[in-house]
Parts: C-alpha cells; sequence; structure tokens
C-alpha cells in the first residue's frame, strides 16, 4: 500500500475529521461566567467598584485586592465584575435589534424584488460606507457622550449587513424550485416567504449575527475609551483603560491590561462559539 | 454593454451615493431636537457675534434645503466653514493632520496585505492540516484584539517597558516619522488582518476545489504554477473587495489609535472634536471618510473586468 | 499491444472506507474502452486514477500501469511526465473545466509555452491547428475569447483540444457530453473518434449513457459501488449481460431503437417479465377527442432582458391533450419546453394566447386565493431535479400534509391517513413520512413530489424532466410508478423532456419544439419512426443507438476514418 500524492479533488475529499470541540464548551463557559458576573455583580464582587481607597493606591495584586487597584486605589476585581454589565448588555441590545432588522429588511428587498429592493440596495450601500464606529461617534457629537445614543446607531449600522446577507439568501432561496412547487400547489407568496422561507434563513443569519457580537463590543469598549462612552467614574472596561493611560506609562500595567485582556477573551470566546454554530448550521459567509 | 457606459454607470452610482451621503450627514443635525443655535454653540457662551457667525456660516435663517445647497456649494469647493474650537477654517485644520493619518493607514495597509495575504495562502494551501488550523487559531486570536487593546499592550511592553519605540507623538521628518509610527501602524493593522487571511484563504480553497484546476493539473502543469496561474489569479476578485471594505474601518479605527500614542491625524482630530462640541469639524471629517471609501470601492468596482472578464459582459458569476 | 494496465486496484479514504475494490482494466492502443456504471459506482475516480489524481490522504493498492510505468505511489516528476506525454483527460463539464478568467488562447498555450518551452506564436499557431482540427469556425478568433463567450458545445470543443495539446497516447472522457445537448452529443462524439482514429490513441470513454457506450466502444467495463461487474465486447455485454446488474440495467435504460428487429429482442433477452418495461400505457377509457382535457391555443412568451436584445421563448405554441392522455414535449436546452410548462402551472404569464383546463381558461397568472387553489387543483408539476423541489426543512409526510390542508378541511387525523395513502401509492411507507428530504434517495423524494402533486387530485399533472437527474435504474422506477398511476386514474399527463427514449416509454402523442416554435407533432411512434421535420430527423439521427446493424458500423466506421 502507498500513499497518494495529495491534488485538488476536493469533490472527493475525505470527510472532515471532527474538530475538538475544547475551545468551543471552554467558550461557553466565559461567556456564562461573564454573564453571572454581570447578572450578580452586587452579590459576587468584593468591594464597591466606586469605593476610592487612597491609602491603596496601586496596590498589586494581594489577598485583599486579588487583581490589585488603580490610581485611585479601587478594587479592580469589583470594577471588572461590574464593567461586564455595560460590556455584555450594549452589544447584545445592538446584536437582536439589528437581526430582527435587518432580516426584515432583507427579507422585503430579497423576496419582493424590484424597485424595493433597487431602493433598499442604494439605501444600504450608503450605510456601509458609514463604519459602525463613525456612526457611534456622529450619535455622541450629535446627542452627547453616553452609550444609549451609540447603541441605536450601532443597530442602524450593522443591520444593512445582516440585511445583505439575509438578501442574497431569500433571493436564492426564491429561485429554488422547492418555492416554485409551494406556488404550484396554490399557496401564497406571503406565507412562502415567512412561514417557509424565512425559518430556512434565520438560523444562518442569525449565526452570522453572533458574529458581529465581539465586534459591536469592542467598538463600544473603543467608544468608551475614546471618552465618548460610558464616563468615568462608572466601571467600565473600556473607560477603565482610558482611566489607567496614565499609570501605564508609569510602569503600573494591572489597570489597563486587565480590562484589555478580559475584552480579548471574550471576543475570542464569542467569535468561538459564533464560528462553530455557523460550521453546524453550515452556512459560511458567501464569498 | 460597451466599457465606457459601464464606467459612465459606475461613477453615476458613486455620485448618487456621495449624494445620498451628503445629505445624512448634513441632515442628521436635524435629528437634535430644539434650537440649531443652541445646538451649535453648545459649551460655548452664545455671544452676539458667535450667534452671527454661526447663523451665517449654516444660513440658519434660510428653509432647511436652501440651507444645504449653501453648505454643499461650500463643501465642493473646500469650504467646510469654521472650527469652533481653532477659530481656522476647517479645511486647514484637517489638512494639517491628514498626513499622519494617511502615513498610519498605508503603513497599517501594508502590513494588513503582508501577513493577510501569507496567512491566508499558506492556510489554504496547507488546508485541513495542523498549520491551516494554527494559522486559523492565530488570526482568531488577532482578530480579538481591537486597536485600542493593541496600542495599550504595545505601549506597555515595547514603548515603557523595553524602550524600543517611542509612545508618543508623530516625530520630526521622514525616517522619524516612520519610526514614531510602527507601534501604532502594528495595533491599527492587527484586527484587520483577520479580515484579509481569512478571504484569502476561502477564496483560494473555493478555487483549488473548481475543476478547471483539476484540469490545469491533469496537463501536467506543476503544482506552484497551478496555484499561480489559476488559483491565485482567480481568487483576487473576493480579496480585493474585502480590502476595499477596510478602508473606512481602517481610518475610523485611526482614531483609537492616534488618541492612544497623541498622534495629530484626523482620527485624534475627530474625537477632540466631538469632545469639545465642535461640529463643524466632525461633519466635515465624517465626510471625508465616507468619501474615501466610496470612491475606493468604486474604483474597486471600475477595475472588476479586469480581475474577472465575465463581469464585463454581465454574465453572473459561475 | 496495452496502453493502460489496471490491475487489482483498490482505494480507501483514510476513514476507512472503500471506493473502489479490486477494479482490473485493460486499453489497447487504438481501441475505445467504455466504462460504464450509475453515479457512485467509482468509474470518475478509475479514470482519475490514471493520471495519480486520487483524493486526499487515500490509500490506494494494486497496480495501475500506463505505457508500462507503473502510476501509484510514483514520484512527483513521473505524475507530471505521465500527464505531459502519456495521458490526456477531457472532463464533464467544459464551463467549470476551463478557467473563465483566461482566454481560450491562454488555456491551449500554457502547456506549450511552460511545459514545452515554445514561443508564444508557435504555441498559437499549434493551438490554432488543434482547434481546427476539432473543427471550431474560427480558430484564430477564438484565441483571444474568453470562455463565457463561447456555447457549451464549442467549449467542449477547447477542452478536447486542449487535451490534446499534449499528443496523449490514451485520452480519457469524463462523461464528456453529459452536459451538453443531444445535437452537440453527436457531433463531440465524432470529433472525438476522428481524433482517436487519426491519432491511434487509446481512448477510455466513461459514460452513465449504455446507449451511448454500446454505440462507441469496442470494449466495456460496467462498474458497481467500486467493483468492475462484467466486461467484454460492448457487444455482447449489452446484448447478453451476465451479471445481475448488467442485466438490471440494461432492462432499466429506455431505448429509442426499438422498431428495428433486434431492439426489442435485445430488451426480451436481458429482462424477466417483472422488470420488463412497459412502452406505451393502455389506458383505462376510450379518450374523448372532442373535449381536451387540456388545451392550448397559441400561446407566446418573450422574454425582454436588461441590455439585451429580447428572448422569444415560446412563439405561437397549441397543444391539446385529451383526457387520460400523456403527450410529450421534446427539445433540447433553450427550446423552450420549460417556459411552456411554467406557464401552464401558472408559474409564468403568458403574453398572448388562452390556456384551458378541463373548459375553463387558466391562462392568467393566479392572484386572488380562490384562483390559486383552484389553478392548483386543476395543473399540478412535477419538478425536474428533487433534491430542490423539496423542502429541507420540511418531512414527506408533513410537505403533503400542508397540500392537502390547504385545499381541504379535513381534520389532522383524516389528513394524516390521506398521506399515508399517498405515500402508499408511490411506494413510500409510514417511516418515509417523518424523513425530512435530506434522508430521502433521489428516487424516493420524486415519489414524494409526486404524491404531493397527486394529493389536490389536479385534472393535469406537468412532468418537467422530472427524471432526468436520477440515474438510469430510478427513473425506470419512476416511470413505472407514473404509468401505473396513469392506469389506476386516467390521469392526464404532459411531459416535458430531452431524452426521445424516454418519452418513446411514456407518451402517446409528441410534439417537438426548437427555438419556442413547435416543429413537428404526431403520435410518438410514428414521429419517432417517420420523422418528417428535418430537426426531428437531426435529433433522432444525434440521439446514440446501440445499433448493431453491419451498415450502421460500417457507417460509423467511414465517419471514424475521415482525416482531420
Amino acid at each position: 500500500m502507498t500513499a497518494t500524492p495529495t491534488l485538488a479533488l476536493e469533490v472527493l475529499r475525505a470527510p472532515r475529521v471532527h474538530r475538538a470541540d475544547a475551545a468551543f464548551v471552554v467558550s461557553l463557559g466565559v461567556v456564562a461566567l461573564m454573564t453571572l458576573a454581570a447578572v450578580f455583580a452586587p452579590w459576587i464582587a468584593p468591594y464597591d467598584p466606586d469605593q476610592v481607597d487612597l491609602s491603596a493606591v496601586y496596590s498589586g495584586p494581594t489577598a485583599a485586592h486579588w487583581l490589585g487597584t488603580d490610581a485611585l486605589g479601587r478594587d479592580l476585581l469589583s470594577r471588572m465584575i461590574f464593567g461586564a454589565r455595560t460590556a455584555l448588555l450594549g452589544p447584545l441590545i445592538v446584536v437582536v435589534s439589528s437581526t430582527i432588522l435587518g432580516i426584515l429588511l432583507g427579507l422585503l428587498a430579497g423576496w419582493r424584488g424590484g424597485w424595493i429592493d433597487a431602493v433598499l440596495g442604494r439605501v444600504f450601500d450608503v450605510v456601509f460606507a458609514f463604519p459602525a464606529l463613525l456612526i457611534a461617534i456622529m450619535a455622541v457629537a450629535l446627542f452627547g457622550k453616553g452609550l444609549v445614543a451609540p447603541v441605536i446607531a450601532m443597530s442602524i449600522a450593522y443591520a444593512p449587513f445582516v440585511a445583505r446577507l439575509t438578501r442574497s439568501l431569500v433571493t436564492s432561496e426564491r429561485s429554488r424550485p422547492y418555492v416554485s412547487a409551494y406556488r404550484v400547489q396554490g399557496f401564497s407568496g406571503g406565507w412562502i416567504a415567512t412561514r417557509r422561507v424565512l425559518p430556512n434563513v434565520t438560523p444562518i443569519v442569525g449565526a452570522q449575527s453572533t458574529l458581529n457580537f465581539g465586534y459591536v463590543l469592542a467598538e463600544l469598549a473603543a467608544l468608551s475609551f475614546l471618552g465618548l462612552g460610558v464616563q468615568a467614574p462608572t466601571a467600565d472596561w473600556g473607560a477603565m483603560i482610558n482611566e489607567a493611560q496614565a499609570g501605564l506609562l508609569g510602569g503600573h500595567f494591572l489597570p489597563a491590561i486587565v480590562p484589555a485582556v478580559a475584552v480579548v477573551i471574550v471576543v475570542v470566546a464569542v467569535n468561538v462559539i459564533g464560528e462553530e454554530v455557523s460550521d453546524r448550521i453550515g452556512g459560511g459567509i458567501p464569498a | 454593454m460597451t466599457a465606457g457606459r459601464r464606467v459612465a454607470g459606475k461613477l453615476g452610482a458613486l455620485l448618487l451615493t456621495l449624494f445620498l451621503a451628503s445629505l445624512l450627514v448634513f441632515f442628521s443635525r436635524f435629528l437634535v431636537p430644539g434650537d440649531p443655535v443652541s445646538f451649535l454653540l453648545r459649551g460655548r457662551k452664545p455671544t452676539p457675534e458667535a450667534i452671527a457667525q454661526v447663523t451665517a456660516q449654516y444660513g440658519l435663517d434660510l428653509p432647511p434645503w436652501q440651507q444645504y445647497l449653501q453648505w454643499l456649494g461650500g463643501v465642493l469647493v473646500g469650504d467646510f466653514g469654521r472650527s469652533l474650537q481653532y477659530r481656522q477654517d476647517v479645511t486647514t485644520v484637517i489638512g494639517e493632520r491628514l498626513p499622519v493619518t494617511l502615513g498610519l493607514v498605508l503603513m497599517a495597509g501594508a502590513m494588513i496585505a503582508i501577513v493577510g495575504l501569507t496567512a491566508g495562502i499558506i492556510a489554504a494551501l496547507k488546508r485541513g492540516r495542523v498549520l491551516d488550523r494554527s494559522v486559523l487559531v492565530f488570526l482568531t486570536m488577532l482578530g480579538a484584539i481591537p486597536s485600542f487593546v493593541g496600542s495599550i499592550v504595545l505601549i506597555a511592553v515595547f514603548a515603557v517597558q523595553l524602550g524600543w519605540f517611542p509612545s508618543f507623538g508623530s516625530g520630526e521628518g521622514f525616517l522619524d516619522t516612520l519610526y514614531h509610527l510602527v507601534l501604532p501602524s502594528i495595533a491599527l493593522a492587527v484586527v484587520f488582518v483577520v479580515l484579509v487571511g481569512k478571504v484569502t484563504r476561502s477564496s483560494m480553497v473555493d478555487q483549488l476545489g473548481r475543476e478547471h484546476v483539476e484540469v490545469a493539473t491533469s496537463r501536467g502543469l506543476k503544482r506552484g504554477t497551478v496555484i499561480r496561474r489559476h488559483v491565485l489569479r482567480n481568487a483576487i476578485g473576493p480579496i480585493l473587495t474585502v480590502s476595499g471594505l477596510l478602508v473606512a474601518g481602517l481610518l475610523v479605527a485611526s482614531s483609537i489609535v492616534e488618541a492612544a500614542f497623541g498622534l495629530a491625524g484626523i482620527g485624534s482630530l475627530l474625537v477632540q472634536s466631538v469632545d469639545r462640541l465642535d461640529f463643524p469639524v466632525v461633519q466635515a471629517i465624517v465626510l471625508f471618510v465616507v468619501f474615501a471609501f466610496v470612491v475606493v470601492n468604486a474604483i474597486i468596482d471600475i477595475l472588476e473586468p479586469w480581475i474577472d472578464p465575465r463581469s464585463a459582459a454581465g454574465a453572473g458569476a459561475r | 499491444m496495452t496502453l493502460l494496465d489496471i490491475s487489482d486496484y483498490t482505494l480507501d479514504l483514510p476513514d476507512g472506507t472503500r471506493l473502489l475494490d479490486g477494479v482490473s482494466l485493460t486499453v489497447a492502443v487504438g481501441e475505445t474502452v467504455g466504462l460504464v456504471g450509475e453515479s457512485g459506482s467509482g468509474k470518475s475516480l478509475t479514470a482519475r486514477s490514471v493520471l495519480g489524481m486520487q483524493p486526499r490522504g487515500a490509500t490506494t493498492g494494486g497496480s495501475v500501469r500506463l505505457d508500462g510505468r507503473e502510476v501509484l505511489g510514483a514520484p512527483a516528476g513521473d505524475l507530471l511526465a505521465v500527464r505531459r506525454s502519456s495521458a490526456g483527460m477531457v472532463f464533464q463539464d467544459p464551463r467549470a473545466g476551463i478557467n473563465p478568467m483566461r482566454t481560450i488562447g491562454d488555456h491551449l498555450t500554457e502547456t506549450l509555452r511552460l511545459v514545452d518551452g515554445r514561443s508564444k506564436s508557435d504555441a498559437e499557431a499549434r493551438a490554432v491547428e488543434l482547434l481546427r482540427a476539432v473543427r471550431l469556425p474560427r480558430p484564430e478568433d477564438h484565441l483571444r475569447q474568453y470562455p463565457h463567450e463561447l456555447s457549451g458545445g464549442m467549449l467542449q470543443r477547447v477542452m478536447i483540444a486542449g487535451a490534446l495539446t499534449s499528443s496523449p497516447r490514451l485520452l480519457i472522457c469524463d462523461e464528456p457530453t453529459t452536459a451538453l445537448d443531444v445535437t452537440t452529443q453527436a457531433e463531440i462524439i465524432s470529433v472525438l473518434g476522428e481524433q482517436r482514429a487519426t491519432r491511434g490513441m487509446g481512448m477510455l470513454f466513461i459514460t452513465h449513457d449504455l446507449n451511448l457506450a454500446a454505440s462507441i466502444c469496442d470494449r466495456v467495463y460496467v462498474m458497481n459501488a467500486g467493483r468492475v461487474e462484467e466486461e467484454g465486447d460492448a457487444r455482447r455485454v449489452f446484448r447478453n449481460p451476465q451479471a445481475a446488474y448488467t442485466r438490471r440495467l440494461v432492462a432499466a435504460t429506455p431505448t429509442i431503437a426499438s422498431i428495428g428487429p433486434l431492439g426489442p429482442v435485445v430488451i426480451g433477452e436481458a429482462t424477466d417479465a417483472a422488470s420488463a418495461p412497459r412502452s406505451v400505457v393502455e389506458l383505462p377509457r376510450a379518450v374523448d377527442a372532442e373535449a381536451p382535457m387540456l388545451d392550448v391555443r397559441s400561446i407566446a412568451k418573450t422574454y425582454h432582458l436588461h441590455g439585451k436584445p429580447p428572448v422569444r421563448a415560446v412563439v405561437d405554441a397549441s397543444i391539446e391533450i385529451p383526457l387520460g392522455s400523456a403527450l410529450a414535449v421534446v427539445g433540447e436546452s433553450g427550446s423552450g419546453k420549460s417556459t411552456l410548462a411554467r406557464m401552464i402551472v401558472g408559474l409564468e404569464s403568458a403574453d398572448t394566447g388562452e390556456i384551458l383546463v378541463d373548459g375553463v381558461v387558466r391562462t392568467a397568472m393566479p392572484r386572488r386565493r380562490a384562483e390559486r387553489l383552484a389553478h392548483s387543483r386543476s395543473v399540478q408539476m412535477v419538478f425536474q431535479d428533487p433534491y430542490l423541489s423539496l423542502d429541507p426543512r420540511i418531512s414527506a409526510g408533513r410537505a403533503i400534509e400542508d397540500t392537502l390542508r390547504l385545499h381541504s378541511t379535513l381534520t389532522s387525523r383524516d389528513a394524516r391517513t390521506r398521506v399515508l395513502d399517498l405515500l402508499e401509492q408511490v411506494g413510500l411507507g409510514e417511516r418515509h413520512a417523518t424523513a425530512v428530504p435530506r434522508t430521502l434517495s433521489g428516487g424516493q423524494r420524486q415519489r414524494v413530489a409526486i404524491a404531493r402533486a397527486l394529493a389536490v387530485e389536479p385534472d393535469v399533472l406537468v412532468m418537467d424532466e422530472a427524471t432526468s437527474a436520477l440515474d438510469v435504474s430510478v427513473q425506470a422506477q419512476v416511470l413505472d410508478l407514473v404509468a401505473g398511476i396513469r392506469r389506476e386514474r386516467g390521469l392526464t399527463v404532459l411531459f416535458i423532456s430531452h431524452d426521445l427514449a424516454v418519452v418513446r416509454r411514456v407518451c402517446e402523442q409528441t410534439v417537438v419544439m426548437r427555438s419556442g416554435e413547435i416543429v413537428e407533432r404526431g403520435a410518438t411512434a410514428t414521429l419517432l419512426e417517420r420523422p418528417r421535420h428535418p430537426y426531428t430527423r437531426l435529433l433522432l439521427d444525434s440521439v446514440p443507438r446501440p445499433d448493431w446493424d453491419l451498415d450502421a458500423l460500417a457507417a460509423i466506421d467511414r465517419t471514424e476514418g475521415v482525416p482531420a
């Protein structure tokens, strides 16, 4: 027996060995832990996140302060736990609302086609030219600092991405014979679109949308980092990094690095979950 | 359809998008409830002179569509009004800072292209193997490092701890500027590498599975030749498209990096202007980012027939 | 002299699946050898192995010797040499097989320039020569064209020319005409035969089409599930199949050559009574010629596509089908036959003309609920590809039940009983009711589609290429099923097909369409025997037939002998 040379015979390619789900399970654990921390923050956090203790500035990790304290002697761990609230809630709202809005618009454009599709397509093109973070910054410029305006703005900014994916899926579904078969059997277009096509495309769109969660989380944290989102002294990861920048140059790394690493871990976890779910559902991003 | 008509059509679409975007940028102000004068002069003393100035600049005594036309007329000749914080023309303020941002974006773009393409090509050629999976994990990790996190970590390690690079400012002279931009460029590039890397991989894997690649192989071409002439060549389209989409993201994310590294570019200017309620500058920068994005993507769109001859004939991609 | 010698060749995937199990075959110089089998039989895999193109990570055993050289386990350099000089391959789909982003000239000259090191002008001269040899009309112009500018038939000639650039000793053809229309197929086959003869190549011809294999091959190998079931002289294998599998395959294959003295005899010898094909269905009741069930009166449809000249899909077409009768509409791609079907079922609107079903006008696309339901009760349709015409998420039983409940006020229990009843009628059982399409085979899916179409008890059933996506043995079962249903219910059928042999089995009447027009109509038997219109004659002549008549063989030899 001999091993044969490898060639591009993808059709006959051996079925992919199912990759270990360890990363997926760990990621689920991270997100679950984060969610618990956010929900039960007042009960879990060892200190009041805003409690200043000028006698214990930059304490470094100690038995009393596991992650140390910041420039004002506030307990870093407690601030991290409370910070998880804004870190999760903002992206959750943006992803859910942009997904619902996007699916509705995408279904409308893809199913009806014609001028509705053309007009919506043009509108999407215009919104694409405004990156989500830019729209969020504009929202702050108009309505003032905080998370409310950016969250609404980003819900709108992300909707066209969802809508475009939905539209392309719906358009390809619409041209499939199974839809023609429903028509021939006498089902109405509205019934086919909402009762049959929509449930067929929603899992794929939903899985793709979860991949937006990480981006939104990073962007909202960036906004707070820029001092335009959540305002100090409220405990928020982005705002914490912003506050800790001065200390960073003085060699006090923890107050900046801890929230930074937390952001990375959560984004990785969310992306791993999103990709795994997309893979299982079988709908990749159409190139 | 002739090439000329096609290009004209694309240019028409470009102008339409820019027009609609300008409407959005201009009329966004009307979403804010209340008196426009007090909005524009938030945080400043509403002296009669100041009121007279913004009223004249925005034509606030005119009906909205005339305000728009007046503003658009200015924009088309490069007049974005006056900055409230600098008491200079907005164009001058932005012009001074543009080179830093462009340098930063170009350098980051080069890094993204080199690392992203290399990683994507390696992963595609070794698809399903350990190396492929390692590259994918590497890319996923990079993709989870937002610019502000990258900035913090780079400053902590390379500027503060090791002292190899400066942590602040954009330097003097060409080489010094380049040196000052190394860390910021890396911080900016990191999160975008994953997009180019993954699209390169998936586009190449898609082509590797095509029958024309099999045909080329069956004719006795060397693997390298097949990859170069049939796989890479055909995979360019989606890679270019994604790269075009990055332009806007890079320009906006540069505001984060510029803020972290204290660079005087238009990104930090945008943040500062939002902070200092300098709305004319915000409007101008937003419009600039949108303009850059739309133009770059229109160029890629116009180039498409040279990349995929089928698109010129209007034939659907197969 | 033996050119290709495969002996006891096995191929296993890394997960242990055995795809090829002891395949042995030989091809001699100047010989045409057929490799016949249904999908998944391993025929394409065997062919690719000759060029060392196995799936990644597969393990192989046995030996594959080409021109005296062992291919299995050969170093990369030797494989390149084999591909460059010993064997060339023509693939199934030229649209997919030629790089769409490079010119035809690029495709043809790339090996000449990069492998043989010829100059550009030298390589182009050779390319023009080859394009002329495969009878392309304007070789010099084609060099500058892109694949999307050429038709499928022209592209397949380019593919053949490309395979010939290396002057191979063995030409492997993997279903080279399956994606093409029958008249184009005939042209390609003659080009292949001509080139094989003038160059003295050996040819390994892979096909699922028994008739085609029988008409061009000296010897054939019949493959099934990774094994060679039977081999031998083509004539002997098809006239007197030994292996059970071959017998079933031969019996299931519809043939057009039934009229001649040998046709029915061949089939009769090959089959047992149970699976004998029924050629024409006996009607349950007298046909009432006065009032046709389906009456299509000069309908027309023109598509106006943006920026392109209008396409006249259907031009002034009229057909009538009496109650309980079956009419075939035969044509090649682009003939307008599918558009005709879609107008009848209300998926497209006719520009002009009238469609009557059971005396009621059904021309307009239905809008209101009552119209929709009435239209769908009058005409139902079975689509071409059962993999695509069933909703992937909906189980077979649910699909039928949905339709039943849309059209009636059955209780859930009654609906379910009716579903099982319908599934039974199409030869499926209770366990299929809960199955989603993914878990059903192609034939089972098409049965579900038929059951669903019958659920509303339509007056007319339109079958649009309803068996062309199926393997021949499955196709035969589905055709038998349809014949049975017609016998029992007296269903009126409009049968759209490109395959004259299938039509012969199913329909009493046939119309032939070309470019949107009906060019000939008549009783199927008469039309196949004595075609009047030149296009019908061309169609018939293009159908490959296992014709053992000496005169016909001589004719084939003559075409092969024409020098390029």
